[in-house]
């Protein structure tokens, strides 16, 4: 199979899936209905206009750097200042990087790369107000979901890596699954129409799991601060 | 002859105490060695204190094995730690001419001369100047049988480092000494000399810490 590999990464995202009326969640993960929606808007397609060629796409989200919630306490009012518009609260990702895998047949992602160079709407990170910062598309390559979640370089900022002292990090992902594994858990985020009038969701099962990878900016500790560096013992090495 | 190592608990009170006065270590690691004191024709005791950020470490050079319960009971770490030492004639018949090594030796640099010219005897003067000590060293180096190679700056490679004037007391009158810790490479011209070098030590003072030459190995960072 054939995979494109997207990295989202931008000051703030927002993914909600489960949000009703004035209080407008985010995930801590990128949604499949989020980023079909990127997909669609690259493509050109209207809200009326049919998903089906992009339903079938099997996507996998890895958390390459966690981010921080923030909540935005939003008191709009009408353009001549008279009305208030109803108090909400929004929240967001910030500082957060995702790497995020899309898995499907060859010609339909060679057309969304190249949708993606070029995109006819412009591409957000959940909301309007959230544009991707940096580099987005990567690269298409031969593999599935879950090998190129566990294949790719960490993609963390590089004070995030640095400050990692470790050999290898741990990142959750999120990729999708069917009903019956063990673990499964299930969202509202299988997008069938996102006609203005009437959006509609399927639901759709996926499953975290976590997978570890190498720490580019994993420099070994030096030597003991405390032990002396002249050591007359050491002179005996090699001596029976 | 014997190397041997041992960690100072510098928590302790004791330790803190002995550590004050060379006197006082004096008195505790020649109390290592059971039976009579050394004599003369069994080669002599030398020691030395190392500093490394909290770690302090003692090092002793003796003929005999030592046995240093009392320093583990009263300085040291009696449950988790003792001594450590090795057969140090195992390590001189290795050395040969051209090795290099990297050295560390605290010394009492010093000059033999009359105070002023109505002085009857001559005295010991300390060194004080870096210059000076690094000079008394390298003006002893070839007698030991070692040269310090000059480094990368055409300079010998020598630091000179802890250069300290202490005074301690000792039966009741005051000792000063001028120390300094050299640290560098050397390059081994005579091994007979340099291994009477490492057994007797090198310059005065040697009952109080000083003249205790210490090899390892070269490490280039």
């Amino acid at each position: 199979m054939t995979t494109l590999l997207l990295r989202l990464g931008a000051p703030l995202q927002s993914w909600g899936t489960g949000s009703r009326f004035v209080r407008r969640n985010t995930d801590r993960a990128p949604s499949r209905s989020g980023v079909l929606g990127l997909l669609a808007a690259a493509k050109g397609l209207r809200r009326t206009d049919p998903l089906e060629e992009l339903l079938g796409l099997r996507i996998g989200v890895r958390v390459d750097q966690v981010g921080s919630l923030e909540r935005d306490f939003q008191t709009a009012r009408t353009r001549d200042g008279k009305n208030a518009m109803p108090l909400s609260y929004r929240f967001y990702l910030a500082d957060a990087v995702f790497a995020v895998a899309i898995e499907g047949d060859e010609a339909l992602l060679v057309g969304l790369r190249d949708a993606l160079r070029a995109p006819v709407f412009p591409l957000y990170l959940g909301r309007r107000s959230c544009p991707p910062a940096g580099k987005l598309l990567h690269d298409l390559a031969d593999g599935t979901v879950a090998e190129r979640l566990a294949g790719t370089p960490w993609m963390a900022s590089p004070w995030v890596q640095e400050r990692h002292r470790h050999a290898d990090v741990t990142l959750d992902t999120v990729v999708d699954c069917t009903e019956d594994e063990p673990g499964v858990e299930l969202v509202q985020d299988e997008p069938i129409s996102f006609d203005p009038r009437h959006r509609r969701y399927g639901w759709r099962s996926v499953r975290h799991r976590p997978v570890t990878i190498a720490n580019p900016a994993y420099k070994p500790a030096l030597p003991d601060p405390a032990s002396d560096p002249h050591c007359p013992m050491a002179a005996f090495e090699g001596l029976a | 002859m014997h190397l041997t190592r041992f960690e100072i608990n510098p928590a302790r009170r004791a330790a803190r105490a002995m550590l004050a006065s060379p006197q006082k270590i004096h008195g505790a690691v020649m109390a290592a060695f059971p039976g009579s004191l050394p004599t003369a024709e069994d080669g002599r005791v030398l020691w030395r204190v190392d500093r490394h950020q909290h770690r302090v470490l003692l090092y002793l050079v003796s003929p005999h094995r030592p046995d240093l319960t009392h320093l583990v009971e009263q300085v040291g770490w009696p449950t988790t730690s003792g001594w450590d030492t090795r057969d140090y004639g195992a390590l001189l018949d290795t050395l040969d001419v051209g090795q290099q090594w990297a050295f560390r030796l605290r010394a009492n640099p010093a000059q033999s001369r009359r105070k002023d010219a109505t002085s009857t005897k001559s005295q010991r003067f300390g060194h004080v100047t870096v210059s000076q000590q690094t000079q008394w060293l390298l003006d002893r180096a070839e007698r030991h049988g070692f040269v310090v190679p000059h480094g990368e700056q055409d300079e010998p490679d020598v630091a000179v480092r802890d250069r300290d004037l202490s005074t301690f007391a000792r039966q009741g009158r005051d000792v000063t000494l001028a120390t300094a810790v050299f640290e560098g490479i050397l390059r081994i011209t005579d091994p007979v000399a340099l291994r009477a070098a490492l057994i007797n030590g090198i310059g005065p003072a040697k009952g109080y810490g000083c003249g205790l030459l210490t090899l390892a190995p070269v490490r280039r960072a």
